[in-house]
Order: structure tokens, then C-alpha cells, then sequence
């Protein structure tokens, strides 16, 4: 359905997007996720025909959108980062508009009315736009976009000013679109991409850095294992001898947590299960094992490591913190 | 285009700036129209008209055009507009319809006096269509002007004083005309002049070479201003 191909944007010296390719086919939701900054809405702004590449192309259902942009634009709806409103319009007033500048044939009283039960603004579609709240907005933003069904959504971060309650809706509705739609959304925060999402996107500095399933991308990253685990005993002689262990690839020392119990965090490479001969030695030397805990890197960890944590936005960065330890 | 167009005359006519601009346009027009009626006793109108449209070219068309584009550029809804499947110049000339659309029924309400004239004199209805003729195409030049002005800035109020300013300077170039020594230099000033290709009208002469000069002021402004649109897309 879309068909990015070595899409290039430069600012100037400013390079903003770097040979990016990749390409969706229908009804999936892909998840663009990357740092503030990274390059999402510019990508987002050259696919749907807003600002032009400086090289590279891309199609949408076969047409270019430099060679063919009305018919291209006729198969997409997109909601910007700054939903495009009118604060002197009512929402009747603006879908009705929206829909005439779209050129749209489905029956117009019929079709608005399903997009406003869908997204639940019929309470608000006689009053101006100028009055509704943040939240609101957004929605009468994500109505605009559906308006003439296209087949294709393009969804610039949908939930940004929501409250929990609004985010968990607009979600599952893009769940529900992505059945039929091709759905492009973007995102800084990592779990809304996870929920909703086929297939990630991970763009960083203007870069693709990854593309995959979630699970590929858990998975796949770097295939190594990472094992937590307390044990009482001296710390110099523990380290040692967990890094003499086969297969392990470093061992840090997060400190004393409880009277000469200290916790230890072992990377070890991938394919190896290290608990067994971890408490192989723990028995021989006698140190008993308080807690020990086994982890596949996180879409989290892949995240930072593809990003470096300099990158990170607010809310990740809260995220994180409480983790501890300092990160790739 | 039809859409814009519609959606432009609802904002002109949902916001103050409609009634405004007609409002005090024809309170000009009352005022000249007392003068002349009143104090020199006398039926001749047509001097009234174009008195007029030079005051609305200069004052009033900035005001019905700083909005255009500059408003939409600020709020962002030109994202709205240029990823719709809509061609750049449906959308330029749609703005351009609206806003005309707006001056000449202005215009159309400022004859008004001068059918009820016609009971009891008659007025030399010749120069009366003339200078509203050239108004008109004069005032089509002048809001192509002020659009393409409005697309390169996101501030109404800059958009505004610029088109003021240009308008000005059009306006005046006719006189500058015949106190420069260059023939050729005086030859062009007075051939760009908007006023030298409006006095014609005002005259009740159908000028073929002011219209397609007027009418040629338009395509060029809509042009400039589709590719300053479009500017986004190849810069």
C-alpha cells in the first residue's frame, strides 16, 4: 500500500531524514517510534504530500506522490501533530467542509454520522470548535482524517492532551480501523506503540534504526539474556566467580542490598542458560541464592539501545528511572 | 475551489470583517454622496465612485486580505488544505473568488443611491458602469496582490501594512511619471500604473488594454502564490 524508498530530507546543513525505506502493506498498523525530534512527522509530512523529499520517493497504492499527489492524497487521511481546526466552525460546520473539500460521494448526513458515532463527538456537533476542549479537539481532528473512509490513516501522536480513559478509546479504535485501514501512527511513548501495533518502526536521528514485530524486536535485538540475582556472600569472590561462568559476558554489582547480600545483574550471551551453572556455584562455595530473576531484553531496552538514553523524552525517561542502572 | 470558496464567504460574513468592510464602505460612499448632493446641488455622481474606489483600493482591500492565507499559516490548517486532494490553485483561486465576491457586492449595495437618483434625474449611468467596471478590475488586481502578500507571512498585521503600502505605491507611481527626466523610465512608470490603466473606466471608455492588463495582474499573483504554496514541496 505504501512504498517509502531511500526518502532523504535535508534542512540545510540539517539533515532530518537519512535513506529511509520501508514499505506497508494493507491493513496493518505500523507504530513510528523515535525520540522527539527523530523524524516521524517529517516523514509523516513527505508521505502524505505536505513537504517534498530532497531525494527518494514515495508511492501510495501505486501512485507517486510527487508524480500524482490528488490521486495519492484521495487514498489517505491524516491527522497532523496540530489537528488542521477552524475555531470559528462548529463541528458540523467543518466535517461538512471537510468532506466537500475531499470531493467525497458516499451519502454526507449518513457517512457523518457514523464517523461522529465512531469517534463519540455527537455531543459536541453543534457547538464551535473555538469552545471544545483539548481532548475534544484531538477527536474532531481523528473524524476529519476518516472522513471519505480512505484506506489508508495516517496518524500523527493520536493521543497526545487525552486523559487515560480517552487513550485507552482512541487505541482500541485504531485497532478496530487497523482491521480495514493501513494505519500509520507515531509515537515517543513506547507501550501506546506496543499496544496497537503490528509492526514497529524504531527512527532515530533521521535514521531507520530498527523494523520489526514487537516480538521480533524483543527478541531478535541482540539475543542476549540477562539474569538479576542476590546472593550472600563476599562480593569480590561472587563477581569472580560469576564471570568465570561459560557463556557469561559481564557481571556488574548494583551494591548491598540487604546485610552482606548483594545484588548482581549477569549479561550473558545468547542461547545459554546461565541459572544452572550459576547455582552449581552457589552451592559449591555455599552462598545461598535470596532472589534471582531471569529477563529477555524489553522492547524498553531494545528502545534505548537503539536511541541511546540522551534521546530519551520525559516520559520514558520517568519510565525508566525506576529500573535503575545505568544503560546502553 | 467551490468548497474553499463557500467556506472562505462563511468566514467573511461570519466574522466582523464582512459587514465592516461593507459597512464602511458605503458610509464613505454616504459621505460623498452628501457632498456632492448637498453642498454643490448638483446630480453629477460619477466623481463619487471613483473618489471612492481609490480610498477602498487603498484602506479597505488590505483588510478583507491579510487574513487569507496568514491566518491559516498560523493555525496550521494549511496542512488541512495542501494534503487534501485539492490542486494548489483551486485553493488560491478560491480565496481570490471569495474575497471578490465580498468587494463586489459592496460594491453592488453602493448603487443603490444612484437608482433612486435615477427618479428624479438622470444620471450619466455610462460613467457610473465604467468606474465600476475598472473597480472592479482594478479591485481583482488589488486582492490577487494582498493574497499573495498574506501567503508570505504568518501575521495578519504585517500582511495588512504591506498590501497598504504596495497599494500606495501603485497608486502614486502614475504621478511620479512626469517629474522624471528618463523617457523610458517615465514611459514604464506610467505604463505599470494601476491608476493611468484605471482613469479610462472612470471615464466611460471600455479599455481593452486595462482589462487585459488588470486580468493579467491576477493570473501572475495566483501563480506566485500557488508556488509559494507549493514551495514547501520542492524547497
Amino acid at each position: 500500500m505504501i512504498e517509502v524508498k531511500d526518502l532523504s530530507k535535508r534542512y540545510g546543513e540539517n539533515v532530518a531524514l537519512d535513506h529511509i525505506s520501508f514499505s506497508v502493506g494493507e491493513d496493518t498498523i505500523v507504530g513510528f517510534l523515535g525520540p522527539n525530534g527523530a523524524g516521524k512527522s517529517t516523514t509523516m509530512n513527505i508521505i502524505t504530500g505536505y513537504i517534498s523529499a530532497s531525494s527518494g520517493s514515495v508511492t501510495v497504492g501505486g501512485h507517486d506522490t510527487v508524480d500524482e499527489p490528488n490521486e495519492a492524497k484521495k487514498l489517505i487521511g491524516y491527522m497532523p501533530e496540530i489537528p488542521p481546526l477552524y475555531p470559528d466552525m462548529t463541528v458540523r460546520e467543518y466535517l461538512n467542509f471537510i468532506y466537500d473539500l475531499k470531493k467525497v460521494t458516499l451519502p454526507r448526513e449518513k457517512h457523518l454520522k457514523e464517523i461522529c458515532t465512531l469517534i463519540r463527538i455527537n455531543n459536541v456537533y453543534g457547538r464551535l470548535i473555538a469552545n471544545l476542549s483539548k481532548g475534544y479537539r484531538q477527536r474532531v481532528g481523528l473524524a476529519q482524517a476518516l472522513v471519505g473512509n480512505p484506506p489508508v490513516l495516517v496518524l500523527d501522536e493520536p493521543t497526545v492532551g487525552l486523559d487515560p480513559k480517552q487513550i485507552i478509546e482512541v487505541r482500541n479504535l485504531i485497532k478496530s480501523l487497523g482491521k480495514n485501514h493501513t494505519v500509520i501512527l507515531s509515537s515517543h511513548i513506547l507501550p501506546e506503540v506496543q499496544a496497537v501495533a503490528d509492526r514497529i518502526i524504531i527512527i532515530n536521528r533521521g535514521r531507520l534504526a530498527a523494523d520489526g514485530t514487537p516480538y521480533e524486536l524483543e527478541h531478535g535485538q541482540s539475543g542476549e539474556q540477562k539474569l538479576v540475582v542476590r546472593l550472600e556472600g563476599n562480593s569480590g569472590e561472587v563477581q569472580h566467580a560469576l564471570e568465570s561462568i561459560r557463556g557469561v559476558l559481564h557481571v556488574r554489582n548494583f551494591g548491598e542490598k540487604e546485610p552482606g547480600v548483594f545484588e548482581y545483574e549477569v549479561d550473558g550471551r545468547g542461547g545459554v542458560d546461565l541459572r544452572r551453572p550459576l547455582f552449581g556455584i552457589a552451592s559449591k562455595r555455599n552462598w545461598p541464592i535470596l532472589s534471582m530473576s531471569s529477563s529477555e531484553l524489553s522492547l524498553e531496552d531494545v528502545f534505548l539501545r537503539l536511541t541511546g538514553t540522551t534521546y530519551l523524552s520525559d516520559n520514558a525517561k520517568v519510565k525508566f528511572s525506576s529500573k535503575g542502572g545505568d544503560r546502553v | 475551489m467551490k468548497a474553499i470558496c463557500m467556506k472562505e464567504l462563511k468566514g467573511y460574513y461570519l466574522s466582523p470583517i464582512g459587514y465592516v468592510f461593507s459597512g464602511v464602505l458605503l458610509l464613505f460612499f454616504g459621505f460623498y454622496y452628501f457632498q456632492v448632493m448637498m453642498t454643490l446641488s448638483s446630480s453629477y455622481i460619477p466623481s463619487i465612485y471613483s473618489m471612492l474606489f481609490t480610498w477602498c483600493m487603498m484602506i479597505l482591500l488590505p483588510i478583507l486580505t491579510m487574513r487569507s492565507f496568514s491566518e491559516e499559516i498560523r493555525n496550521k490548517t494549511d496542512q488541512g488544505l495542501l494534503t487534501a486532494p485539492v490542486g494548489v490553485f483551486s485553493i488560491v483561486f478560491g480565496k481570490f473568488l471569495a474575497a471578490f465576491l465580498v468587494f463586489a457586492i459592496a460594491l453592488a449595495a453602493s448603487l443603490i443611491p444612484a437608482v433612486i437618483l435615477s427618479f428624479f434625474s438622470d444620471p450619466d449611468w455610462i460613467q457610473i458602469f465604467g468606474t465600476i467596471l475598472g473597480s472592479l478590475l482594478y479591485g481583482a488586481a488589488m486582492i490577487s496582490i494582498g493574497i499573495f502578500i498574506s501567503s508570505l507571512t504568518q501575521s495578519q498585521m504585517v500582511a495588512a501594512i504591506a498590501t497598504f503600502g504596495v497599494s500606495l505605491l501603485l497608486l502614486l507611481l502614475g504621478g511620479f511619471s512626469s517629474s522624471v527626466n528618463n523617457e523610458f523610465l517615465a514611459n514604464f512608470l506610467s505604463w505599470i500604473s494601476f491608476d493611468s490603466r484605471y482613469q479610462p473606466f472612470t471615464r466611460g471608455i471600455f479599455s481593452v488594454s486595462g482589462l487585459v492588463f488588470f486580468l493579467s495582474v491576477v493570473a501572475v499573483f495566483t501563480f506566485l502564490t500557488a508556488r509559494k504554496l507549493e514551495s514547501k514541496r520542492w524547497s
